[in-house]
């Protein structure tokens, strides 16, 4: 028979032999449905949004193109340029200050300030709805304004109340409902204030240096295509190489969201891939049980002329058959959720999901669950390929344990291979995914070990005197214990939750607790050069010996680095932040504040050569610098070149004034710029730091002031939002995890009947046997747990102290929910099943013995 | 003269490891005529079934050469034998051994079916027919009763049409009246086919019907008279 006339018939019988139904793999499907879920899901709502993004991009972008600035307006030149392509659209954005016209309160703003034309796409949805004109005109030197709800909260206004903005009176004239090209403008720590550009114009606060953004939005004749846009992105740069100007495409309208979104599904699809392995342990349990049934079929078989590779793959077959129902159950689950999650979606992201049935992340997903069910599959198929047809004549001594040829052992660990190398190719960081499913391999393997360890210690434990103990102790290393399923199967899942757990945990201690104390209390930006002297004087004063560090700051684009188009640098993922957008800069005669020369030599105060640039070390390395090479970095629409004179050690998590790129002096002499502060006064009550804000304010108000704990109330809130959706990621491998436990569990009931209907005619009582069996759980379910603590513990540190560089601590409250849950899990599923065992009939079970 | 279909000299099998080693078989030498109806008996733990396993191909030999329709079997891969068990040996068990998945017609056409047979269902059916289950081919092994299933048994180890036919205590799960009706069975078929039948039993009466009676004890064949050793 060649191989397709074997496959045909294997086929075949398979049809025949699951006849019987499929009640002993609803572990299996479930396990392979709940992972394949989870990955197809996870990937399909990500493409939901990120398609979502892309098909509104031109409400989103407010245009089909926009060119932002940094501290200045466009010439008449680029205005020129940007006309000739269609309707331009002008707005600005920054941060500052709303206060009450009698000054008794304030609160930090993010201002868009909008022409006429705005929006060029999409609708302003105000209430009551009003245009343009009626929301922001002038009327008796009072100008409109546009907020949403959280404004109008936070200062306790109406709809018809004013409040000032530097030196501007405005009316709050309409609540924002929805507006449109929010999610271009970045991540907003503070409520909207919208108002026109005449209006912001009227603050004063647009003065040359000052922390602005201006955005030109165009809108192109109908039909333009992507090229078209590229063309005029390309012809920008050539045409204004010192604009310095950044440039996007509706194709790319909120960049850093559609780049976290991808980041962060393809995390969880790790989790997911974790989950599917963790029902790996389930499918293999399945397989080894079924083919253990099938025996003596295997056998008959053999006696009757089938070989080996025939019986290999029938079983295969068959295990396909059901891994294919499985896998279909999870795609039909995987494909409803971006219809699901977009209404529950739509209240936590400002952009629209596209939902649909997006083939390519099912078929990642179905990709996933077909190896992990091959990989898991394969040992027990290739001992069952081994079953000898004497079994028929030998019923005892065949027990389907110990390795199969090796080539099954090779091809599954291929797969697994296989497995880890998809898994790293489909992640952007390649490096965070290779640690993920390293660990999770390493997992896997020490689990074996802990498994056998706590078998070899059973074995080696002294006879005990109670009975249910020494009964307990037995079972653990009998042959055929669970002990190597359970703790496998609980062991990856708890690892991972304590390992989650344990991350969000000093996450959120950094947030809430530890970074506050070290942390300054306020954030000064765009200090006047004139008013920081006066600006020092009063802070001073009202915070009675706190600490004002205040350094000059503009904000940059770099450009080139060694001459070379920073588009055209490959950097790794960690480093691309730096060249991303704008950065602050600025520039100083010695190593500032927080921080430390770790290479090369600082320049002399009165240096007055080439631009020289002091670089933090950790990010230079990361864009592969070294001293001497160059950075071309645009400020102020002038393109400047300075040489790199040292690295700094910079401590970013020390939340003080910290600078990827320190200039030499000269570099930025004349420029106008402004100043930004901090103030560290760690005695300071809330109420100190109210009435520190409050005249601040009154005397500066184009000052912009940002309360730390505000700040970090945000982030915690963000932390929080993003740790649900962890949590619930990793819940998927844990209930995973319960599946296969519960599934080990109930294959050792089905043994352990026999034997407690023998100790029982041997007048063991039901309550010795409950405790025996309470105890086994419970010691198996406690060395998990010391595992599943540890080897957390390890993986949390990792990635807290290693990756993030925060400092790390233990905390006992998930020690002890972790052993809790250890062994409320294996005593309470294995004790469900045990009181069923304990309640069988002796007789019928003897018969048959 | 008539052609010997099996033959062993000086086999030697020795089973397990370490302190459960057993030599289970201990220089057998055997040689059986085709067409010869043969009873293998002896106490528990003689060898008998080994010795059925080893001439089916079941169990490779450490020491000896065993030589099936003369075929030597020694050195051969366990696909190839598996095969050659196919085209050659029937075998029918104790415990039926049926897979209770498929139907009687089914369970018979397997073998047919492993070897490529062109007709697989169609011999199965005649099979079962002259068996005397022709109104129970659609039923699965677990709506048949005993007997019926060891008949299927029995139609399932005739349809390759086998040289040999082996049967492992073929009685031993039944009752009287339906063992006595099996044996007449087996026997029938066996003489209608001229095929060489040998039967491992404890039944003295079923090893009675047998031409030949060879008789083991802790691994060897024993000197003895067959009937004598059938009757102590």
């Amino acid at each position: 028979m060649n191989a397709a006339q074997t496959f045909r018939l294997a086929f075949n019988f398979s049809l025949r032999e699951m006849r019987g139904g499929l009640s002993g793999f609803l572990i299996f499907l479930a396990c392979i449905a709940l992972g394949v879920a989870a990955i197809g899901g996870v990937n399909s709502v990500a493409r939901a949004i990120t398609t979502g993004v892309a098909s509104e991009g031109q409400v989103l972008l407010g245009g089909d193109i926009r060119f932002e600035l940094v501290h200045r307006q466009a010439s008449d030149e680029e205005r020129a340029f940007m006309a000739s392509f269609g309707d331009v659209a002008e707005s600005a954005g920054m941060r500052s200050m709303a206060r009450l016209p009698d000054g008794s309160d304030q609160t930090l703003v993010e201002v868009k300030a909008v022409g006429d034309r705005y929006p060029l796409f999409g609708a302003l949805e105000t209430t009551p709805p009003l245009d343009n004109g009626a929301l922001f005109a002038e009327s008796d030197g009072v100008f409109g304004a546009a907020a949403p709800p959280l404004l109008f909260d936070r200062l306790g206004l109406e709809t018809g109340d004013r409040l000032k903005l530097g030196n501007a009176t405005f009316e709050l004239r309409a609540v924002i409902d929805s507006e449109p090209d929010l999610v271009s403008d970045g991540f907003g720590f503070a409520p909207r204030l919208m108002v026109s550009l005449d209006g912001i114009a009227a603050s004063g606060l647009m003065q040359r240096g000052s922390l602005v953004e201006i955005a030109y939005k165009l809108r192109l004749p109908a039909g333009s295509s992507e090229a078209d846009i590229a063309r005029i992105a390309e012809r920008a740069r050539a045409e204004f190489p010192e604009a310095g100007w950044s440039i996007r495409s509706r194709a790319n309208a909120a960049p850093a969201l559609s780049s976290n979104i991808e980041r962060f599904s393809q995390f969880l699809t790790l989790v997911g891939l974790t989950a599917l392995v963790v029902g790996g342990v389930g499918v293999a349990n399945a397989v080894r049980a079924y083919l253990d049934g099938k025996r003596s079929v295997i056998a008959s078989l053999k006696s009757l002329g089938a070989s080996g590779g025939f019986v290999f793959a029938l079983y295969l077959v068959q295990i396909l058959m059901i891994a294919m129902i499985g896998i279909a159950v999870g795609l039909v689950l995987a494909a409803a959720m971006p219809f699901l999650a977009g209404a529950a979606l739509s209240s936590v992201l400002p952009v629209p999901s596209e939902a649909a049935i997006y083939w390519d992340a099912l078929a990642v997903a179905a990709l996933f669950g077909f190896l992990v069910t091959l990989a898991f599959a394969l040992l027990p198929l290739g001992r069952a390929r081994a079953v000898p047809a004497t079994a028929l004549f030998r019923e005892a001594g065949f027990e389907s344990s110990g390795l199969p040829a090796p080539l099954y052992v090779a091809a599954a660990l291929a797969i697994v291979g296989l497995l880890a190398m998809l898994a790293i190719w489909f992640s952007d960081d390649r490096r965070i995914a290779t640690i993920f499913v390293g660990a999770t391999i390493a997992s896997f393997i020490v689990l074996r070990l802990v498994g056998h360890l706590v078998q070899w210690l059973a074995r080696r434990s002294p006879r005990l005197r109670s009975t249910a103990l020494r009964l307990a102790v037995g079972n653990i290393h009998r042959p055929g214990a669970l002990t190597p399923s359970v703790v496998l199967a609980l062991g990856l899942g708890l690892t991972l939750l304590v390992t989650l757990a344990l991350i969000d945990g000093n996450l959120r201690n950094q947030i809430t607790g530890n970074l506050p104390e070290r942390a300054p209390n306020f954030f000064f930006v765009d200090i006047q050069n004139a008013e920081v002297d006066a600006f020092a004087d009063l802070v001073g004063k009202e915070s009675g010996g706190g600490h004002l560090m205040k350094v000059p700051m503009l904000r940059g684009r770099i450009m080139e680095l060694n001459g070379v188009d920073v588009q055209k640098v490959e950097v790794p993922p960690e480093g691309r932040w730096v060249l991303r957008g704008d950065r602050g800069v600025t520039y100083s005669e010695t190593v500032p504040e927080n921080a430390s020369l770790a290479a090369g030599e600082w320049w002399s105060a009165d240096y007055a050569g080439e631009p020289l640039v002091s670089f933090a070390a950790e990010e230079g390395g990361e864009l592969g610098l070294a001293i001497g090479d160059t950075i071309t970095v645009n400020v102020l629409g002038r393109n400047i070149t300075a040489r790199i004179a040292n690295f700094r050690a910079v401590e970013w998590e020390s939340l003080s004034i910290n600078f990827v790129m320190v200039f030499s002096p000269n570099t930025f002499a004349g420029a106008p710029h402004s100043w930004l502060a901090t103030l560290t006064a760690t005695d300071a009550t809330a109420d100190d730091e109210a009435r520190i804000l409050n005249a601040v304010t009154r005397a500066f108000p184009a000052v912009t002031t940002v309360r730390v704990k505000d700040a970090l109330e945000i982030v915690n809130r963000l932390v929080a939002q993003l740790a649900t959706a962890i949590r619930a990621a990793a819940a998927v491998a844990l209930i995973a995890s319960v599946l296969v436990l519960s599934g080990a569990l109930a294959a050792g009931n089905r043994a352990r009947i026999h034997d407690a209907v023998v100790l029982k005619t041997l007048g063991a009582t039901r309550g010795t046997l409950m405790t025996a069996f309470s105890l086994e759980y419970g010691l198996i379910g406690l060395a998990t747990a010391v595992f599943a603590l540890a080897a957390g513990s390890v993986a949390a540190w990792y990635v807290v102290a290693q990756i993030m560089a925060l400092p790390v601590t233990f905390m006992p409250e998930i020690a002890v929910t972790t052993i809790l849950l250890a062994l409320v899990l294996t005593i309470g599923f294995g004790l469900v099943g045990t009181w069923r065992v304990l309640g069988h009939k002796a007789a019928p079970v003897l018969r048959n013995l | 003269m008539t052609k010997t279909v099996i033959e062993l000299r000086q086999v030697s099998l020795t089973l397990g490891h370490g302190a459960s080693r057993v030599h289970v078989l201990k220089g057998i030498d055997l040689d059986i005529s085709a067409g010869e109806a043969t009873g293998i008996v002896g106490p528990s733990g003689s060898g008998k079934s080994t010795l059925l396993m080893v001439i089916a191909g079941l169990e490779s030999v450490d020491a000896g050469t065993v030589r099936i329709a003369g075929e030597a079997l020694n050195g051969r891969s366990e696909d190839d034998i598996a095969a050659f068990r196919g085209r050659n040996i029937g075998i029918v068990f104790q415990s039926f051994h049926l897979i209770p998945n498929m139907t009687a017609l089914e369970n018979v056409a397997v073998p047919l079916e492993l070897a490529g047979h062109a007709d697989p269902f169609g011999v199965a059916a005649a099979e079962l027919a002259a068996v005397g289950l022709k109104d129970r081919v659609t039923h699965y092994p677990g709506e048949l009763s005993g007997g019926e299933q060891q008949r299927v048994a029995i139609a399932r180890a005739l349809a390759p049409e086998p040289k040999i036919l082996i049967a492992d205590e073929p009685t031993g799960n039944l009752d009287q009246a339906t063992g006595r009706q099996i044996a007449d069975l087996l026997f029938a078929k066996a003489q209608e086919r001229a095929m060489t039948l040998l039967l491992v039993t404890h039944d003295p009466a079923l090893a009675g019907r047998c031409a030949r009676q060879v008789a083991m004890r802790s691994g060897r064949v024993e000197p003895a008279p067959a009937a004598q050793a059938v009757s102590a």
